[in-house]
């Protein structure tokens, strides 16, 4: 008895790559974590709206908690939990042999499980970024704002979700190194040397941002410019891909 | 084509000079071999390099020296190899969220087959999952594991089949069955490789063995070749009485013995002839009136055999 072939599917090779994802990425902590991550803007949002007319200039407090917050805790960090938990689990324990021991091309896979991280990240990100406007800016978008960051939280979110997704497969402590990407190179040594703007990830998504407001806060004067920043994504999303498959070919499996 | 490459695009799987280290650490050492229809033990103690074998010909891991070649190609960065090999880790796990059906199911989509939820049913009725085939794997034995596993690789009906340590877990009634389902794959053409530290388990199956030491093919046969050269080798048997110096003496006169040596408290005899020797040893003490406290074989370990199959 022999089984009939048919064409690799992209839709449907995707739908097991996530499904296989989401049973690796799901857990009670997990999904705390993002909760409590998402909460933080709202949590300052509803602070801020809570005190009125007193409160001051929505723009500056929406800029503000988006580039701290948003883009410098809860997208980065989101990104790093997608990114990372699927092939960090399913390479600690083995079963990423089952993912390679198949016909579809190990490029797919690596792309599937980017797009899987970017769009669960650039939601989850553009949510918090929309309601923490909705609240603070009572239900108006002042100077475009609320927008140009949703836009740029779903640019970044994939960019992030891009590096995270190569990282699981190149390291096994790629927690570690996400973490000490965003909090240590991000937030501490790209805001002493502006010069590192241009490889930061946080500062290409205020680049996008800041293209798409009128707003002139500081913290979107600083960053690089806005094609510099959508060359450095455009080349850190193929670079993770192509690098990705690439170790696909021969997985690092714990013994 | 060539005649030869022709010759070689028929072989399931062809070593040739394949070693591969890991770091300082040499895991498989200039190994050639052929692997045809048939089971082939891969037989070895822990360490021997039976699973990075077993990686190599599955293109997971890169000789770091040589060349490994299925079906000609080599497997290495070769996904359509897969429609015809498959792999089964000694890893029991799964992905635990996942019912069997599902699983297998996935492996079926992932390996582009036309009618996966079909492939998958068979599979799992095959190794005799199918009643159980909507719960969770996180809530499996060892041996629904392994036969999940089992599953997840017959789904496309590979022709080399390539298993480590798939006797692990199962318990006697399920082993049987695996033996009966492997035996019935390599009688439709199948090559199968497996791996074990545990003679008893692939000598009922396997109609070749390569024993691996250290790296090393160490010997290669049938198993009753095997078995004869693990038999006529001497051996050494520890043996306690209450007069270990004249049972010695005793001893050596009877042409089943070696050679003794006398320590504190026991006597090790060498004998080439273990079965005479066994038959024999009883007599000989009765007759000079001894009484035997303990016979005791002190090399039957797997290692002392490999190490004495090497040695050869």
């Amino acid at each position: 008895m022999s089984v009939a072939y048919g064409r690799i599917s992209p839709w449907a090779t995707a739908r097991v790559l996530v499904q296989l994802a989401w049973a690796r990425t799901f857990s009670v902590t997990l999904v705390a974590g993002v909760i409590g991550l998402l909460l933080l803007p709202v949590l300052f949002a509803l602070a801020f709206a809570s005190r009125g007319s007193l409160s001051g200039d929505p723009v500056a407090f929406l800029v503000q908690r988006y580039d701290t917050l948003v883009c410098g805790l809860a997208m980065p960090l989101i990104a790093l939990l997608m990114g990372t938990s699927a092939f960090s689990a399913e390479t600690e324990d083995g079963t990423l042999l089952y993912l390679v021991t198949t016909t579809t091309p190990r490029w797919w896979i690596a792309c599937v499980r980017v797009m899987y991280a970017s769009i669960v990240t650039g939601l989850l990100s553009a949510f918090a970024v929309w309601s923490t406007g909705a609240i603070a800016a009572d239900g108006s978008n002042p100077e475009h704002v609320t927008t140009a960051f949703t836009v740029a939280v779903l640019f970044g979110g994939a960019t992030y979700a891009a590096l995270f997704t190569a990282l699981a497969l190149l390291t096994r402590r790629a927690l570690v190194a996400g973490l000490v990407y965003v909090l240590f190179w991000e937030g501490a040594l790209s805001r002493t040397f502006p010069a590192l703007h241009y490889l930061s990830v946080r500062q290409w998504t205020l680049a996008v941002a800041s293209a798409l407001t009128e707003s002139s806060e500081k913290a979107l004067q600083d960053g690089p410019s806005l094609a510099a920043s959508l060359i450095g994504a455009a080349v850190l999303v193929v670079l993770s891909v192509y690098v990705g498959g690439r170790r696909l070919q021969r997985p690092h499996m714990q013994r | 084509m060539s005649d030869v490459r022709k010759i070689e695009a028929t072989v399931p799987l062809a070593f040739d000079r394949a070693s591969h280290w890991y770091g300082d650490v040499v895991a498989v050492n200039d190994v050639t071999c052929a692997i045809e229809a048939g089971i082939t033990g891969l037989l070895g103690p822990n360490g021997a390099g039976k699973s990075t074998m077993l990686q190599m010909a599955a293109g997971l891991l890169a000789p770091s020296s040589g060349t490994v070649r299925a079906y000609g190609e080599s497997p290495l960065a070769n996904p359509s190899i897969f429609r015809k090999v498959a792999l089964v880790p000694e890893r029991e796990a799964l992905p635990s969220m996942l019912s069997a059906r599902a699983f297998v199911e996935a492996r079926a989509v992932l390996l582009g087959l036309r009618d996966p939820k079909l492939a998958a049913l068979r599979a799992l009725t095959t190794v005799e999952m199918d009643t159980v085939a909507d719960r969770k794997v996180g809530g499996f034995s060892k041996g629904m594991r392994q036969r999940t596993k089992l599953a997840a690789a017959l789904v496309h009906e590979p022709t080399l089949l390539l298993l480590d340590e798939p006797f692990n877990g199962l318990d006697p009634r399920q082993r049987l069955h695996m033996m009966r389902l492997l035996e019935d794959r390599a009688r439709d053409g199948t090559a199968v490789l497996l791996s074990s530290h545990i003679l008893e388990e692939i000598e009922g199956v396997a109609s070749r063995i390569l024993v691996m030491l250290s790296g090393r093919l160490a010997a290669s046969g049938d198993h009753r070749t095997l078995r004869r050269m693990m038999t006529d080798r001497p051996h050494t048997v520890r043996i306690r009485s209450t007069n270990d110096r004249a049972l010695a003496s005793a001893l050596l006169s009877s042409p089943t013995v070696m050679g003794v040596d006398v320590e504190a408290d026991a006597l090790l005899v060498r004998t080439a002839d273990y079965t005479g020797f066994a038959h024999q040893v009883g007599a000989v003490a009765q007759q000079a009136s001894i009484t035997l406290l303990e016979v005791q074989p002190t090399d039957e370990s797997l290692e002392h055999v490999f190490a004495y199959l090497v040695a050869r």
